[in-house]
This record gives C-alpha cells, sequence and structure tokens, in this order.
C-alpha cells in the first residue's frame, strides 16, 4: 500500500489554477521550459508522444493555427513525454512543426498537470491560468478548439 | 495452533510478496503506456491476417458450428 503513494493523481492541476511548474527541456537552445516566459499570451499546453495516433493527427491543425494567431498572442508548447526523446526528435524532422518543443522523457511535466489522456491540451489565459483542459483528438474537435483559443485572445489583458 | 509454523517461517516472505504485489494496484499512467503502445506489446500482432484467417475456418467449418453460423463453405460471406 505504500506504493500508493506515488500514484500521481494526487498532484492534479485543476481549471482556474495557475500553470504548474515542471521540469522540460527544449532541445535548440538547450534550456528548461519556463512558461512564466509566454505571460500576456494565450497559451496551448500539448501533451504529445509518437506512439500516439491522435497526437501526430493534431499537429498539422495545430501548427496552421499557431501560425495563423501566433501575431495575435497565441503560442503553442508541445511537451513530448517519449521514454526516448530521440523518437521525437527524429519524427520532428520529418514532420517539423514551428512551436517550440519540450522534452519530458522522466514525465515530471504529466504528472503535475495529471494528463488523463494522451493527447492532453490545457489552454492557459494570458495570466497564467489554466481555463479548459481538452482531452484527445479529433478533426471534429477543431472548430471547438478554435473557438476557445479565439476566446481567449479576445479577453481583456 | 496449526499452521504458525508456516508463518513463522514464511511470514517475511509472504509480506514481501504482498508489499510487491501492491504495485500492481497502481495503474500505468497515460503517458507512460510508449511499451504498452508497440507492435510487438498487441495481444493479435496481425489483426488482418486474423480476420482473414478466420473469415476463411468459419466459412470452412461453419456447417460443424462452434465458431458461430455463417455461409455454407462457399467463401463468399
Amino acid at each position: 500500500m505504500f506504493f500508493l503513494l506515488f500514484c500521481p493523481s494526487i498532484l492534479a492541476v485543476q481549471v482556474g489554477e495557475t500553470v504548474p511548474v515542471c521540469n522540460a527541456n527544449l532541445k535548440v537552445p538547450a534550456q528548461k521550459l519556463d512558461l512564466t516566459k509566454y505571460r500576456d499570451k494565450v497559451l496551448f499546453v500539448d501533451f504529445w508522444a509518437t506512439w500516439c495516433p491522435p497526437c501526430k493527427q493534431s499537429m498539422p491543425f495545430l501548427n496552421a493555427l499557431r501560425n495563423e494567431l501566433n501575431e495575435k498572442g497565441f503560442e503553442i508548447i508541445a511537451i513530448n513525454v517519449d521514454e526516448d526523446s530521440q523518437d521525437a526528435v527524429e519524427f520532428l524532422q520529418q514532420f517539423p512543426v514551428d512551436y517550440p518543443v519540450a522534452y519530458d522523457s522522466l514525465g515530471d511535466c504529466p504528472a503535475k498537470y495529471d494528463v488523463k489522456a494522451m493527447p492532453s491540451s490545457y489552454f492557459i489565459d494570458r495570466k497564467g491560468k489554466v481555463r479548459f483542459v481538452h482531452l484527445g483528438f479529433r478533426h471534429a474537435d477543431e472548430s471547438e478548439i478554435r473557438a476557445r483559443v479565439l476566446a481567449l485572445l479576445e479577453e481583456k489583458r | 495452533m496449526p499452521g504458525s509454523t508456516f508463518y513463522k517461517k514464511n511470514g517475511s516472505f509472504l509480506l514481501v510478496i504482498i508489499v510487491l504485489s501492491a504495485q500492481t494496484a497502481c495503474s500505468v499512467a497515460p503517458w507512460e503506456r510508449g511499451n504498452l503502445a508497440k507492435k510487438q506489446m498487441l495481444i493479435d500482432p496481425n489483426p488482418n491476417r486474423s480476420a482473414l484467417r478466420k473469415h476463411v475456418f468459419d466459412s470452412k467449418e461453419s456447417s460443424q458450428g462452434g465458431m458461430g453460423g455463417l455461409g455454407g463453405g462457399c467463401g463468399c460471406n
């Protein structure tokens, strides 16, 4: 029963809470991911892995959405949770994206966010609060994701 | 008390087994399923081939029952 203490669900992040600090590395340049640098931006934190087909399906849509709305203050931070980050690096060489990708092979970030499904996406407003959590990805979700991002972008700074 | 000697001898061993078994009560987190998602971890590594074989088997053997009633051996179902 002692080992149950290590179950991650006790560390959940809730809607309305400040975005948690966690350990993930940006490959180029090699530095720690620091979401406080993105204050005043609407953030979309996306947890993904190369073994997760819906994660990969979502990437062209997310990349297009990010490029469309980036000037209005929208940014996507992808956190890769592959146990071997090299798998993700090789995947991104084939299918590059324009938004920053951080790597967390030890699972610190998904544990702190209490990721319930893959992919999981966290909508974070300009004040750094988690406003909505989206689980999974289907093409039918695209309009909803877009509408939520636009709604957050329209909020007062 | 009958059996008490057994527990004295094997109590610590049983405790270790129980503690190790407790680890299985903690589910695999969604982001830790990379190895489980590998093709070789599937119960059926080739579902298309299995479906085709089952179809052929059903068509040939349906008159004998046991795998559900399908067509009569023409292979057209």
